[in-house]
């Protein structure tokens, strides 16, 4: 008789698991706050339903999202994704600080380097438009340093995305920005143009990783006045990562060769490209002094050299005409704006 | 042997059950059963009531006109069942093709209640994209049921129109 119920029992037991998980499934939805991509099998592109929403399917990469009362909140670089629209021009890591939309306590964007949004920071917040971009200049919230390790994981999600991303010259940091000045970003090809890392008290510049600044873009560190090198203008499309038919993965990368990702003209030879000063040592990852002066050897070096005492800040770059920020509609366009120009 | 054949008709029979408790639940292409039932009267059944509209909340008739001043295209706008929803009074059709449903509701927790349920609905039916939105106390639910509108461009139009109106 034990056998009997036993059996009876497990049985129940299977039927309701099975019936309850096909329920569950059945009646999924995921509930969205904002605009957000579209995963690949959704059709890709951008979805710009800028209220709450439901769709019936998940975030194909949650690093991009925060879930904020049950809902996914994208708070990534829009560009990456196909979206056209309004966008803004931001530098470093910030506080989230879309109007439309509130969060409750503070979030932050983790972004490291120069990066779009769709919103404009509202004049009471404290952002300072420099060199291109806006800069937040505000002291972070404690939890901005509790929630980094877990939310900077966004600009691993951003690696092997090639996209244009926004001109900014870091020669005219504001010196209220605390956050991390990096040369240049894993993934960047193209227009990413930076200039000289101003260094001044708690402002961290971070290594440009050796591979990426082989590619055409114009750095120039210290000199006056700066020259453009090399700029290429091609536009980069980010493609989803194949998962062998799944389509539930990222946005992908053919190969791990890193020529894959080029799309344009043939990749400049190792050493044309960089412009600067050599990179910090790799064991070291970052330096927090003046940059080194060029080696005259590398032929790299297109200006005159910074005189011995360092902090050479070079000749003020040309601001911006707009002084509300940079809305691009048309990135040809407007991509002359903010850089360094000669 | 008996009990073998005991246990076998123990499971066939809790199949059984199973099968008819799950076959209630679900309602494949036939309208859900009105998920708000209307408060009895304590004689009995309460008299069915006609859906009218609600006073100080804007009425369907004027949200289909103001879509229409927008530049969008409402059509086919019918009266529906407001009590699936707990609602007082509710129509649907399509606004540039996509499914709208406009109802008014008696009170913000009536409402509230409303957009759960819609939304629930939604989950079971598999609706790509719904967007809820409220005005007052009346609420639109527009449900892309077959990814017509792939980047919500119009689902937007329509939910900045009615913000508007």
């Amino acid at each position: 008789m034990r056998k009997v119920i036993a059996i009876a029992t497990a049985a129940l037991a299977g039927i309701l698991v099975v019936l309850g998980g096909a329920e569950a499934a059945h009646a999924k939805v995921a509930h969205y706050r904002s605009q957000h991509p579209l995963p690949r099998k959704i059709g890709h592109g951008f979805c710009y339903i800028d209220v709450p929403h439901v769709h019936n399917f998940e975030p194909s990469d949650r690093r991009l999202y925060r879930e904020i009362d049950g809902q996914y909140y994208f708070v990534g670089d829009p560009t990456a994704f196909a979206y056209q629209g309004p966008q803004y021009s931001f530098y470093g890591a910030h506080p989230v600080v879309e109007a439309s939309v509130q969060v409750g306590g503070p979030v932050y964007c983790y972004l490291g380097g120069p990066h779009y949004h769709w919103y404009q920071p509202p004049p009471e917040a404290r952002f300072e438009f420099r060199g291109g971009a806006y800069w937040y200049v505000g002291a972070y919230d404690p939890v901005y340093y509790q929630e980094r390790p877990r939310y900077a994981v966004v600009n691993e999600a951003y690696r092997p995305l090639v996209y244009t991303r926004p001109i900014v010259d870091i020669t005219v940091a504001p010196p209220g920005f605390q956050g991390e000045i990096v040369a240049v970003g894993p993934g960047w090809r193209g227009r990413a143009a930076v200039g000289a890392p101003v260094v001044s008290a708690g402002v961290q510049i971070v290594a440009p990783p050796p591979p990426s600044v082989q590619i055409g873009v114009g750095v120039n560190l210290g000199g006056p006045p700066p020259v453009r090198v090399v700029e290429r203008r091609e536009v980069y499309e980010a493609r989803e990562r194949h998962d062998r038919g799944n389509h539930n993965g990222w946005y992908k990368k053919h190969g791990d060769r890193d020529d894959d990702r080029w799309r344009g003209k043939p990749m400049p030879q190792s050493g044309s490209g960089w412009r600067g000063a050599p990179p910090p040592s790799q064991a070291s990852g970052a330096w927090r002094g003046n940059a080194p002066p060029p080696s005259q050897a590398s032929g790299g070096w297109r200006g005159n050299a910074p005189p011995p005492a360092g902090g050479w800040r070079g000749n003020p770059a040309p601001q911006p005409s707009q002084s509300g920020g940079e809305k691009r509609g048309n990135r040809d366009k407007d991509h002359d704006r903010g850089g360094w120009r000669r | 042997m008996r009990k073998r054949s005991l246990a076998l008709s123990l499971t066939a029979a809790l199949f059984a059950m199973t099968a008819v408790a799950s076959g209630c639940g679900k309602s494949k292409g036939t309208p859900t059963p009105a998920p708000v039932a209307p408060a009895a009267s304590p004689g009995g059944a309460a008299p069915p009531v006609a859906p009218a509209h609600v006073e100080g909340t804007p009425h369907t008739n004027k949200i289909i006109h103001g879509l229409k001043s927008a530049g969008l295209r409402p059509e086919g706008f019918t009266s529906a069942d407001p009590s699936r929803y707990g609602a007082s009074f509710c129509e649907n059709g399509r606004v540039n093709d996509i499914e709208t449903m406009v109802c008014e509701f008696a009170d913000g927790n009536s409402l509230a209640r409303g957009k759960q349920l819609v939304t629930d609905e939604w989950g079971r039916a598999g609706v790509a994209t719904g967007v809820t939105a409220q005005k007052g106390e009346t609420l639109m639910a527009i449900a892309d049921r077959e990814h017509r509108d792939p980047n919500g461009k119009t689902i937007n139009q329509i939910v900045s129109a009615f913000k508007k109106l």
